[in-house]
């Protein structure tokens, strides 16, 4: 009874479904969280009768055949990226993107990864880090006696001392974009890594190649739309109920099988 | 001398296969573009030349495509685009050029605008499309014509086979062509959407119910003819 093994398919994908929500939902209030969503795709066919196959000796042929279907398998999570409202936090480090573009963070392997967590901090150094500590690239350093710092929407970055009225550059950021940002690959921690399909990262400032520009005081909010992941979840609910009434219906079958004689 | 049973027996298996199918439908019922299976069974009737009666048996020998229009789910993707009326998105793989409603697509690593698995989407010249990357501001109209930043860049292509009813199934919602297909214009494009499977879940579990009872009352003819040649091979014999 194939039923059986093709209903337990659909049970399982139905199951992931509900994973990727409630991963979703987890992360309702991540900083720079896209909305993820399983994607599936049908299982390969099997052919019980070829289309085109000869039926009669004078050469008439099958037009459709059958062919049946042997269940789901999941085809991608894929990642909507979209642009995520902004929170005013006035942290000074707090840098939301607005557009497409990555910030780069040097690993502590020295291999880059890339962020859109813009909540940004000071290590002991000086140094501009993540929340997790990973500096960020390009390496900017900021004085200990700066008494305040501005970041404009370029990227750049300015210091104001007390001693001094004119603003010092300490540098400027730089964002990365892809051409296939979906294909990144999520390491957790808001970051995520260069793939084969995600392409090579295009470094440039803030505003220019078609990347966004950053805004300092703010933070990026989560995607997710905590309506659409409910409704998604009741769907995928009763999805995994009409898939275990196959398996009870086909399971009867062969009860029934067994009860003729 | 035993046709009742050979008659239902072709009955039964032929509902095991139904309702195999029926599982299918089910499992993809959250499968994005998945158009609905449906089995065709015809009779097969054998005659003998000399009785004046014919028996006629069951066989599954056709299968249709259910192509009505499936539910639009808003999903705000970018290059998430949902067919609105017949036709189908082209695109390339190896095995040649498939046709899918399934319309979850974007750029690849060198932009071209392909689906899930890498497969190039095609525009009406069945030649791939280049998005060029970077551009923030995409749009994707009705008539399926793509523009970044207002620069026209490209129009994906809606086909429509000539031989519908020739189409294979190839897995990942995708649909084998036999002939040609061909551009259609009067299929709108919606950006931002999603179809969902056709499959109406009432609709196949009333089916389904439909066929484990047809199947039990099956058993119970076997069973009650089990019983009747018992009966008579008793009875001849006292």
């Amino acid at each position: 009874m194939r039923a059986l093994k093709i209903a337990a398919t659909g049970m399982s994908a139905q199951q992931m479904r509900v994973e990727v929500i409630s991963n979703n939902l987890a992360n309702m209030s991540t900083t720079a969280y896209n909305t993820r969503r399983a994607e599936f795709s049908d299982l390969h066919y099997q052919q019980l009768q070829r289309p085109g196959s000869i039926n009669a000796s004078d050469g008439t042929v099958v037009p459709t055949g059958v062919q049946l279907g042997l269940g789901v398998k999941p085809s991608s999570v894929s990642v909507h990226l979209s642009q995520g409202s902004l929170t005013e936090t006035n942290g000074d480090l707090d840098l939301a993107i607005e557009g497409p573009g990555y910030l780069e963070v040097t690993m502590p392997d020295g291999a880059p990864a890339y962020t859109r967590d813009g909540g940004l901090k000071r290590s002991a150094e000086g140094q501009i880090v993540t929340s997790e500590g990973f500096p960020i690239a390009p390496d900017i350093a900021i004085p200990d006696d700066a008494r305040s710092i501005s970041i404009n929407a370029d990227g750049e970055i300015y210091a104001y001392f007390t001693d001094q009225v004119e603003a010092e550059l300490l540098g400027q950021f730089t964002l990365v974009g892809f051409s296939n940002a979906r294909g990144l690959e999520a390491l957790g921690g808001n970051l995520f890594r260069e793939t084969e399909a995600s392409g090579p990262g295009n470094v440039a400032a803030p505003g220019t190649d078609g990347l966004g520009t950053l805004r300092q005081g703010y933070l990026e909010n989560s995607s997710v739309d905590a309506v659409r992941e409910v409704t998604e979840l009741i769907e995928a609910q009763r999805g995994y109920e009409l898939n275990a009434k196959v398996i009870t219906a086909a399971d009867q079958m062969m009860a029934s099988t067994s009860q003729i004689r | 001398m035993d046709n009742a049973t050979y008659a239902s027996l072709t009955r039964q298996s032929g509902l095991r296969t139904e309702m195999q199918v029926i599982a299918h439908n089910i499992a993809n019922s959250a499968t994005t573009g998945f158009q609905k299976e449906g089995l065709i069974f015809s009779e097969v009737i054998s005659a003998h030349e000399d009785a004046d009666t014919s028996l006629s048996m069951a066989t599954a020998n056709a299968r249709m495509i259910d192509r009505s229009q499936g539910q639009m789910t808003n999903t705000g993707g970018l290059f998430d685009l949902a067919l609105e009326g017949d036709g189908y998105f082209m695109v390339q793989t190896p095995e040649g050029n498939q046709l899918t409603r399934s319309g979850v697509f974007y750029p690849d690593a060198n932009g071209f605008l392909s689906a899930t698995d890498g497969s190039p989407v095609l525009d009406e010249g069945q030649a791939p499309i280049f998005v060029p990357p970077g551009v923030r501001d995409i749009s994707i109209g009705r008539d399926g014509s793509i523009s970044a930043n207002g620069q026209p860049v490209g129009r994906i292509g809606v086909f429509e086979p000539v031989n519908p009813e020739l189409m294979g199934r190839a897995g990942g919602v995708r649909l084998t062509l036999d002939g040609d297909a061909v551009p259609i214009q009067d299929t709108g494009m919606v950006q931002g959407f999603l179809e969902s499977s056709n499959v109406d879940p009432v609709l196949e579990v009333a089916r389904m119910i439909e066929v484990q009872r047809a199947y039990e009352r099956g058993r119970d003819l076997m069973s009650k003819e089990d019983e009747r040649i018992r009966g008579v091979i008793q009875t001849l014999g006292q």
